[in-house]
This record gives C-alpha cells, structure tokens and sequence, in this order.
C-alpha cells in the first residue's frame, strides 16, 4: 500500500506540463525520444598577456590542439561512406580551414605577441567571423556560424574538454548549434534527431543532417534552456514543430502521423531515391505543384525534386484580398526553407475577373482573353512590385524560380525584368539580401508564346508548358461549357506541336521546358512528353510515385520514335489509339 | 609573374566547395596565387581568404601567379574557373 502511494506522487512530480516550440524545419521525418541537452560553452578569458618565456608552451598547445582536432575531424571524415560526397566534402572544407597555413601563421604571431592560444585564437577567429558577418550575402554568414563553431571546439580541447557521443543514443541532441563533426558522430552513436538553436537550412551541419535522413528542427530559440534533459520529445521535421512532453493527446497524433509516412514509406520502397532516369539513361526532373502548405510534406516524402508550380494567386482567393508583401514572403519562405536544397517555382499572381473581383473589371465579355495574368500584373505595378519584392527577399538561399503567367509579347518580359531591377535597387539600399541570378522564366499557355519561344528563349531562364490553358486557348474551347467541352483536347495534334516546338527551342538554348498541366501527370502522355523533350514534370505531389515509375519503365530512343510518328497524324481519334488508350 | 581575368559562371558563386577545390589545386604549386577583386587580393591558398572574396557568379576576378611553376598554374586555375568548378 504505502509503496503504491509513494509511485502515485513520484509520477505526479514528474509529470511536466506539454509545451509546443516551432522552428525551421531543416531535415524532414517524424521522431520521438528523450532529450539529450548539450551545455553551450561559455568563453571568457583572462585579459593578461603571458610572459615571454611562456611563448614557446602556448605555442605547443596551440599545435596540439589543432593537431587533436584535426584528428577528430579525419576521424569523422573516415566513418563517411563513399557514396556521402556531399557529407565528406563539407567535413573536408572545415578541415581546410584548420590547415590554413595562412591563417594560422596569423594565430601564432598574436602569440609571440604574447597572447594565450586561447585569446590568439579568439581573436583571430573573431576578426574573420566579424569580417564575413559584414557581408551582403548570407551564405558567407552562415560561414562566420561555422568558423564560431570551430573557434569553439578549438578552445574546448585547449580545454580538454570533449564531448560524450555516446550520450546520444536513442537520443534527441538539443544543442545550441552542432559542427558537421558533431552530427557525424552523433549519428555514429545512434541519434535519433538534432534541435539547435541557431544554423541555417544552408548550414554545413543541415545539409549532413538532410544526407542522413535524421530530422532536424533549428532555430528554436533558448532550447537548451527551455527543454531538460530526459524530457519526452517529438519532433517533426516536416513542419518545424518540437512537442516537449506531450499530452496523451499530442502522441496519439504523432503515432497517427508516424504510421502514415511510415505507409507511405513503404509503399515507396526503394523508389523514393532513386532518380527518375529512363531506361536508355535520360534523366527527368520531377517536381511537385503545390496549392496549399500541406503539399509540400507530401511532395518532401515522395520525393519531389523541387516546386515546379506555386499557385500564389491561392493567397488572393483564400482570404479575398491581396496580401501584403510579408504574407507573401512568410508564405513562400516556409515552403522554400521546407525544400532546401530544391527549389521552388513561383508563378507570379495569376488572377482575372472570373476569379477576382476587387479592382477588376466589372463586365468582361471575354475574362479569359481579358485583363487577367501579366497584364493585370503590370497594369498594377505596385501589387506586381511588392510580389517580386517578396520573392526576392525569400530567394537569398538560391532555391528560388519566378514564373511569369500568359505571356503572348516579348515586351512583357522586358517591362517585367526592368520592374526586377527595380525591386533589386531598393533591396540592395536597404541591405536585404536576394539571389542577384534569381532564374526568371515564363508560362507557355497561348499559342503566342510557344511559337515565340525560339526568339524568346535568349532572355529567359526556363520555359513551363500550362498544358491546360494552351489547350483552352489553342483550340478556342472552354473546357467548363458543355455544348464544346468534348472539343477540349490536350493530345490534340496542334497541341502537340506547339509543345514540339516550345522544347526544340528550350533544347536548342539549352534551358529546362517543363510541362506542369493536367497532361504532364496523364499515364498516357508520359513517354510522349519524353519523346518531345520535355526535362522536367510538375504534377500534384500525390502522383509523383506513379509518374516516376513510368519514367523509369520508359525509353528515351523508343519514346522519340513515338513523338515522331505521332507528330504525323493529324486526327486526334488516330493520336489516342496510337498510344492505345480511347478516353480519359 | 602572370595574370589573367577569369569570370564565375557557376550559380552558386565561389561557395565552400568551389573554395575547396581552388584551395586545392593552388596549394599543388609553388608559384604564390593570389584572386584579386576590385581592391581586395587574397592568397588563394588559404581557404578563409578565398571564403571572405564572397565571388558571386558573374563577377570577374583577376588570378595572379608568380613563381617557377606559373605557366602550369594559372592554366589549371583558369580551367576551373572556366568548367564552373564542375558545378551545374
């Protein structure tokens, strides 16, 4: 009795209240665990300067210092598998920077001018990290990050102070941030997954926690502070959320959520990473059309490589309005920081009367071949502005493409590229960082713009074929409207041929076409598009799966072959008993 | 000694890996490299100084090598520069 009693209350004192941290999803999947919670360490150090005669001891430890972690880093570097290029390459740079001649030939000097190895160090370290902190671009910051952190491992084994790795078995790590080292050994030791307070999704230690597929959530704020050791833990690197000591409620959700991908998983086998490569070796890129932020956990676990369509203009239609350039940028910012190092296309507002009634025209006769598109977009050039100011801001980590909507005159291209410009000034004055190359590229949906490709396609970046919208247009028929609507035809001939001749010019310019209609995802259509020259398929993410198996079934000589004998026929009834199906 | 410019056409500019590969090949001479970019030059043996050039694509830089082997070297370093370091 009195024991039962005693387990009651030790229960009741342990049982800590559940509290929801979000940060940024730097690594996708679902784990749970108790949390291992690393110290940060605190570098304060003696002003004094050591006598002379001590000069030459501080050298010694200095040499062996580096020499120790050299050897860790090498240590690391050889549990790295052939095949993890990426991981060894990263691990490497750091190695370089701890076998810089030039810089440590600077680190001795300020210890024969009579500074400790420890304050050499520090300043030396610091004077560079401050130096890359100054830079406009936030690549080279995340680098000062890397620098900070071997500045502080150098110290710590000055110190002799090591980490335990072992600690981290079965083991969520909360740290305040981890070096590449760290995360290979960690994942050596059995991790389960990684929570750090500051690091960016371009971070060396992001990228090798994203190449061992061990979830990460960073930038959450005082973790190491916040979460204990032993807490109970769920993260999700999906959406950045990390449930510390959940509720019976919250694990049932998780282990609902965990059974789901661990179906989808399943159901993938070994398909998710392997590439979408025909048999005869041609490689297609396959990516996602995202409508809404749920999309892209789905298109992260079927492996999506990349967003080939964000539909921004859902923003306008979900809450009636226009949004402001921070709704855009915090959209579009949580759906490239989720896809790192993929990238993500955003087509610019592709709204008309039909689907927007605020500041439109009241009575169009015609809204589809009204104000609508790029011309409602450089009629509204200030709308227009602060939608490029938005993507440009989110383009800063270079995983970011800007798709122009129902281009039919090259003169759209020029006005847009000069209102970039624009936008690009006044970032610039304002110290904002952008991707100064943001790749710019244009919608084929009228039968304008894909017989304009080939004098076009000099000045863009890519092409994507709305198939869709160049069916409605190229055949003059409203796919909604009964009386016309068995006209509406993506295998049309005409159809086809404009999308010959949209890839030949791609091809010829040697830029990416992608197809991100209805057609692209169409099991018919597959190998023909293949065949065409399509490189690159965007579909709703639920379809990547199949679409990547038919790929990988497909030949690209034989699919050629097929385009060409097709692009012949000219009825339609002749196009679809060639690729031997009847109906939709 | 002998220069020449030489433009970065990879995307990703001169970033870790590319800083890498640089360091590495001119750390093979014994000629001194250096990158030169408007008024600021770096040894392009140290892999700080090639990270703090922060070289995005599109800019031009001025490859300096100075030494017994400078022929060989500066052929190498500009076939890099040229091939985008391999890189997209």
């Amino acid at each position: 009795m009195i024991n039962n009693v005693k387990k009651i209350e030790f229960n009741n004192k342990t049982k800590a209240t559940q509290s929801i941290l979000r940060g940024i999803p730097s690594s996708p999947g679902l784990v749970h665990g108790k949390a291992v919670v690393l110290e940060p360490e605190s570098i304060i150090l003696p002003d004094e300067k050591i006598e002379t005669k001590n000069i030459h001891e501080e050298l010694d430890r200095l040499e062996t210092a580096i020499r120790d972690l050299i050897q860790e880093f090498v240590h690391a570097l050889s549990k790295v598998k052939d095949d993890a290029k990426n991981v060894a390459s990263v691990l490497e740079s750091d190695l370089m920077i701890l076998t810089d001649e030039t810089f440590l030939k600077k680190i001795r000097n300020k210890i024969e001018e009579c500074f400790s190895a420890e304050n050499a160090i520090v300043q030396e370290f610091d004077h560079q990290i401050h130096f890359l902190l100054k830079s406009n671009d936030h690549i080279l910051r995340e680098r000062a990050n890397e620098l900070d952190h071997i500045k502080e491992r150098l110290i710590s084994v000055l110190r002799n102070r090591c980490i335990f790795y072992g600690s981290g078995k079965n083991s969520i790590v909360i740290a305040q941030s981890l070096t590449p080292t760290d995360i290979v050994n960690f994942k050596e030791a059995g991790a389960l997954g990684f929570i750090t307070e500051v690091g960016g999704i371009t971070s060396h230690s992001s990228i090798l926690a994203r190449s061992y597929e061990i979830p990460e959530v960073i930038g959450i704020k005082e973790a190491t502070s916040i979460i204990k050791d032993n807490d109970k833990i769920i993260l999700d690197g999906y959406t950045g959320s990390i449930t510390v000591n959940p509720t019976k409620k919250s694990v049932s959700a998780y282990v609902a959520k965990k059974q789901k991908e661990q179906e989808h998983k399943k159901q993938l086998g070994e398909l998710a990473k392997l590439k979408a490569v025909t048999t005869d070796g041609k490689q297609i890129r396959l990516m996602a059309n995202i409508n809404v932020s749920e999309d892209i956990e789905t298109a992260l676990i079927y492996g999506a490589e990349g967003v080939g369509l964000v539909r921004s203009e859902q923003l306008i239609i979900s809450k009636n309005s226009i949004p402001s350039e921070e709704e855009q940028f915090n959209w579009f910012k949580s759906l490239a920081d989720s896809i790192f190092p993929e990238f993500v296309t955003i087509r610019a507002f592709d709204i008309g009367s039909d689907k927007y009634s605020e500041g439109m025209p009241k009575h169009e006769q015609n809204p589809a071949l009204g104000f609508r598109g790029i011309r409602f977009l450089l009629h509204r050039v200030d709308i227009f502005k602060e939608q490029i100011r938005a993507i440009l801001r989110v383009s800063k980590n270079k995983n970011i493409r800007l798709m122009l909507p129902l281009i039919t005159c090259y003169n759209e291209i020029e006005k847009t590229k000069k209102i970039i410009e624009e936008c690009k000034k006044e970032l610039s004055k304002e110290n904002i960082p952008f991707d100064n190359n943001l790749p710019l590229g244009i919608m084929i949906e009228t039968p304008a713009a894909a017989i304009l490709s080939e004098k076009i396609a000099p000045f863009i970046d890519f092409f994507s074929i709305g198939t869709n919208d160049l069916t409605q247009y190229t055949l003059a028929v409203d796919r909604t409207n009964e009386y016309v609507s068995s006209i509406y035809d993506s295998f049309h001939p005409t159809v086809l041929s404009l999308i010959k001749l949209t890839s030949d010019a791609a091809n010829k310019h040697n830029i990416p076409v992608s197809v991100c209609g209805e057609l692209a995802g169409h099991a018919a259509a597959t190998s023909l598009l293949i065949g065409l020259g399509i490189t690159e398929l965007s579909v709703s993410p639920s379809m990547l799966l199949e679409l990547k198996k038919r790929v990988r079934e497909t030949s690209y000589q034989d699919s050629k072959k097929l385009a060409d004998e097709i692009l012949k026929i000219a009825n339609c009834e002749d196009v679809r008993q060639k690729l031997s199906f009847t109906n939709e | 000694m002998i220069e020449r410019e030489v433009k970065i056409v990879n995307r990703a500019g001169l970033h870790t890996r590319p800083a890498a590969a640089l360091v590495k090949i001119a750390s093979k001479f014994n000629s001194e490299v250096t990158l030169i970019k408007g008024d600021f030059a770096i040894n392009a043996k140290s892999i700080i100084g090639v990270m703090t050039l922060a070289a995005e694509k599109g800019s031009r830089l001025i490859v300096q090598v100075d030494g017994d082997d400078e022929n060989t070297a500066i052929d190498e370093i500009c076939k890099l520069f040229d091939s985008g370091f391999g890189e997209d």
